[in-house]
């Protein structure tokens, strides 16, 4: 079977997407929780409900420059803050589709490892590859969905 | 994983009898650093995908402005903050070690695995303070009152 033959491929793949992954990991984390003008995450617990999480000062200023001085600065619009430059919107779209891609092979492949470590039955092995990649397929399709209409 | 090295020799005869003759699904392991290291690599990395699901998932509400802040808010009460730290650990921990079996079947480490392994060690360990601040400090500005916990670097 073409999968099996494949199987030193997705090992040799395997190395390199997780080797990828922790570069653009420390990128997601950075953009995603410590930086002050752009992170969605701060930090602060919110426990109130309706309540939103209080941003850093350059977080409102940089969204009362790009939306008007009455923006403010939600969540929502700290995102689209990023996503406001076309230029920023299509490196933004481009490293989040080839993130997609990257952590869903690399985590559905290693799922797939343990899953054939623990699964003996041959039957029961491709059942489970085939719902695995599956339900793989179908996040990768949301997922793209998201990242390319996020803030049309 | 669980290298037989000069300073821990090959078990034993009758060690290896015990675990050869039991049929169920699942080896009765003997636990060693190395064996301990995959294990954890194991378990992080099927959680690691359980939270990649939901977190794809989640992210669909960026299509509404009001879904998104809700959720946002969300992640900001006390459960969800201990969880982003224990994704934290377990992200850390997925990568160093995931790092080290790399640098061992890519680069040949394997004579120098007991220093690379101590040595990402610490690096794991920095990781997970410094990049776990954020979530500590909010924390303990919830739990102690605002302003009791240093922002450091913050």
């Amino acid at each position: 079977m073409a999968a099996s033959k494949s199987n030193a491929l997705n090992w040799f793949l395997h190395r390199i997407t997780g080797t990828f992954l922790i570069f653009m990991l420390i990128t997601h984390f950075w953009v995603q929780h410590y930086d002050h003008q752009v992170a969605s995450v701060t930090h602060e617990v919110v426990t109130e409900k309706g309540a939103m999480p209080d941003y850093p000062d350059a977080a409102k200023e940089g969204v009362k420059a790009k939306f008007g001085p009455d923006a403010e600065a939600t969540p929502y619009q700290v995102v689209m803050q990023r996503l406001a430059d076309p230029v920023y919107a299509v490196l933004w779209k481009g490293f989040n589709i080839l993130f997609l891609i990257v952590a869903l092979h690399h985590g559905f492949y290693g799922l797939n490892n343990v899953l054939t470590d623990y699964i003996r039955n041959p039957m029961g092995r491709l059942v489970a590859r085939s719902l695995s990649w599956t339900v793989a397929l179908g996040l990768f399709i949301i997922g793209l969905y998201s990242v390319i209409t996020a803030g049309w | 994983m669980a290298v037989d090295t000069q300073d821990r020799p090959a078990a034993t005869a009758a060690e290896n009898e015990s675990t050869a003759t039991q049929d169920s699904r699942f080896q009765r392991y003997r636990v060693r650093t190395g064996m301990f290291a995959w294990l954890m690599h194991r378990l992080t990395g099927v959680g690691l995908v359980v939270y990649l699901v939901i977190h794809i998932w989640g992210l669909k509400s960026l299509s509404d402005p009001e879904t998104f802040n809700a959720l946002i808010a969300k992640y900001h009460s006390p459960l969800f903050k201990v969880g982003e730290f224990a994704l934290l650990v377990a992200v850390a921990y997925h990568a160093m070690n995931g790092l080290r079996i790399v640098l061992i079947d890519f680069l040949g480490w394997s004579p120098k695995q007991k220093r690379l392994f101590v040595t990402l060690g610490a690096v794991t360990v920095l990781i997970i303070l410094v990049g776990g601040w954020p979530s500590i400090y909010a924390l303990g500005e919830w739990l102690f009152g605002p302003g009791t916990m240093p922002s450091l670097f913050l």
